[in-house]
């Protein structure tokens, strides 16, 4: 997948993440949601009523669209939340 | 947080310009002060920047407003305020308390003697068929993925819906090397120019549009007036985008529909205050299209109506920054006044300019948000296959269901239709129900009314609650 983080952007620390299972590369002081939109994530879950895809609109802590499952802690919003070393994240894809 | 009081003599809820004035202001006197905010970092919307953890700052000079707001992010940092991030506010009860959890781990209770709400505003969203799917953001999203985490949402995208934060996000989407297939913007050119020498009369905002502008202009992007977005389309995720020309009324002209091939879109229909928290509180509201919907109706002291609760900011009617600015600064000096405090700072000469800042910066708010008038067309015109509320999947059928066996009301239609009871508790849907509603029962948005707001009034978790410190 392509990596859609800006390059004038020098970033510092490098962290692995595990997304349903695999791993992937973040840097510290991300979010969780810009590290798996920067990662090419859009479906972030199924909408439990209609269980179409859904993915995140307002990265802001609004909109409860990109709420998943971090570190076995189920419906926190990726947005609101900063990546760490070894985080485990899981969601509907 | 183990030095944190039960008790603040001024709790201020939101870090946004106005919440940041007052804590600033107010950390100069002898009070204990707690600053809260949902946030990961402090500052607001506006102040959003990449974090240091994260990487170099890059070099972009910030504009005026912006260096005021970053040595208030300072200043409050510095000062001997009780800076609380990463915390939700769940809950205002009688005798001057509330209810917060923070970072999903632990919920507090503190009391206050006086209580500021700086909560700011959200993006206003106007439905169109296929626009939950995986690839439509908001234009404030794609605002905070380049400003505050350096990515883009995809490499080419479209933008669309009205108002100059299109012509925003736009700029800065190609400044960092996006390709923009378009902005589709759905009020007229005319609106714009209107709108110019009001911004020229009061603001330096006229040079940031002006540089906007010529950036997207000399970009060869395509800026197309009077475009509303009919659908999005796609398997799983976004693929194409149905663009549609309306007229002056709003209406779509039939067979003007062109269709985008595009993977990502992102939308914005301007801002409505976040009045939940002071809802909950009791404070009194008051509706004004003009000022971007309903508000927290204050004076020009920025006192609630409920005594020892003042309002600040985006939350007493969508202005920008530098009306925040002024009414932080306005609510610390009533602050001081009611506590007997002598203050040097904010002579009476100082109060009485600043609250004639404020008129001047009302009459801006009215001009801003008339450009974000929704017209009943592009209410009527939404397709009944066209989902409302996104959290429980309610469509427009639904509601006009709903609407026609005698739901007229935000609260019979939501007991009807399980509208806006979703895990966004009509965050993202009340406003444009509150409009349906207003369409399709010819009532005023006063005999609508409002949802009703209960605490715990975001989603707490259960860990939290059971980790409740006192």
């Amino acid at each position: 997948m392509k990596d859609l983080r800006i390059d004038s952007v020098k970033r510092k620390q490098k962290v692995k993440l595990t997304v349903n299972g695999r791993k992937i590369n973040a840097y510290e002081g991300e979010t969780v949601l810009a590290a798996l939109i920067a990662a090419g994530y859009k479906t972030l879950k199924k909408n439990p009523v209609s269980e179409e895809p859904r993915g995140a609109l307002c990265g802001m802590g609004v909109c409860f669209e990109c709420t998943m499952a971090i570190d076995g802690v189920p419906n926190v919003r990726a947005c609101m939340t900063e990546v760490q070393e070894g985080m485990n994240i899981e969601f509907d894809e | 947080m183990s030095n944190l009081k039960n008790h603040y003599h001024v709790l201020i809820i939101g870090s946004g310009f106005s919440g940041m004035a007052a804590a600033s202001f107010l950390a100069d006197y002898d009070l204990n002060i707690l600053l809260l905010d949902e946030n990961i970092h402090i500052g607001g919307q506006l102040l959003r920047r990449i974090p240091e953890k994260l990487a170099e700052d890059s070099p972009h000079p910030p504009e005026k407003i912006k260096k005021i707001g970053y040595n208030f992010v300072e200043k409050v940092k510095e000062k001997k305020i009780d800076l609380l991030n990463k915390t939700v506010l769940m809950g205002v009860y009688e005798n001057n308390k509330v209810l917060v959890e923070r970072d999903r781990k632990e919920t507090f209770t503190f009391t206050y003697d006086f209580l500021l709400f700086a909560t700011g505003a959200r993006e206003r969203y106007l439905p169109f068929k296929g626009w939950t799917l995986p690839g439509v953001y908001s234009t404030g999203m794609l605002q905070v993925l380049m400003k505050s985490w350096g990515v883009l949402p995809a490499k080419k995208m479209l933008i669309a819906g009205s108002g100059l934060f299109l012509f925003a996000a736009a700029y800065e989407f190609l400044k960092n090397g996006g390709e923009l297939q378009g902005i589709m913007e759905q009020s007229p050119f005319g609106n714009k120019i209107k709108f110019l020498p009001q911004v020229f009369h009061q603001f330096p905002k006229f040079t940031d549009g002006g540089r906007y502008l010529s950036k997207i202009y000399s970009s060869g992007v395509p800026v197309k007036y009077r475009r509303r977005v009919l659908e999005a389309r796609g398997d799983k995720q976004l693929e194409e985008v149905v663009v549609g020309k309306v007229d002056r009324k709003g209406s779509l002209i039939k067979g003007t529909e062109k269709t985008y091939s595009t993977k990502a879109l992102a939308v914005g229909y301007g801002f409505v205050p976040s009045i939940e928290a002071p809802q909950l509180a009791g404070c009194e509201l008051e509706y004004s299209q003009q000022k971007g919907g309903w508000t927290v109706k204050v004076n020009d002291r920025m006192e609630t109506s409920v005594e020892n609760i003042l309002a600040a900011g985006e939350v007493t009617g969508v202005g920008g920054a530098h009306k925040s600015l002024n009414e932080g600064k306005i609510a610390a000096s009533t602050i001081l006044e009611k506590w007997g405090l002598q203050s040097e700072a904010f002579p009476p000469k100082k109060v009485k300019k600043l609250q004639k800042k404020r008129k001047h910066h009302l009459s801006f708010v009215r001009c801003f948000n008339s450009l974000y008038k929704v017209k009943p067309e592009s209410i009527l015109e939404i397709p009944d296959e066209t989902i409302v509320c996104r959290c429980e999947s309610i469509d427009m059928k639904q509601i006009k269901e709903a609407v026609g066996m005698g739901c007229a009301d935000p609260n019979a239609l939501k007991i009807s239709t399980r509208c806006a009871m979703g895990k966004c508790q009509g965050r993202t849907c009340a406003p444009v129900i509150y409009d349906i509603l207003q369409i399709l029962c010819r009532k005023t948005p006063q005999e609508i009314g409002l949802f009703s707001v209960r605490p715990p009034f975001k989603p707490i978790s259960i860990h939290a609650l059971k980790n409740f410190s006192q």
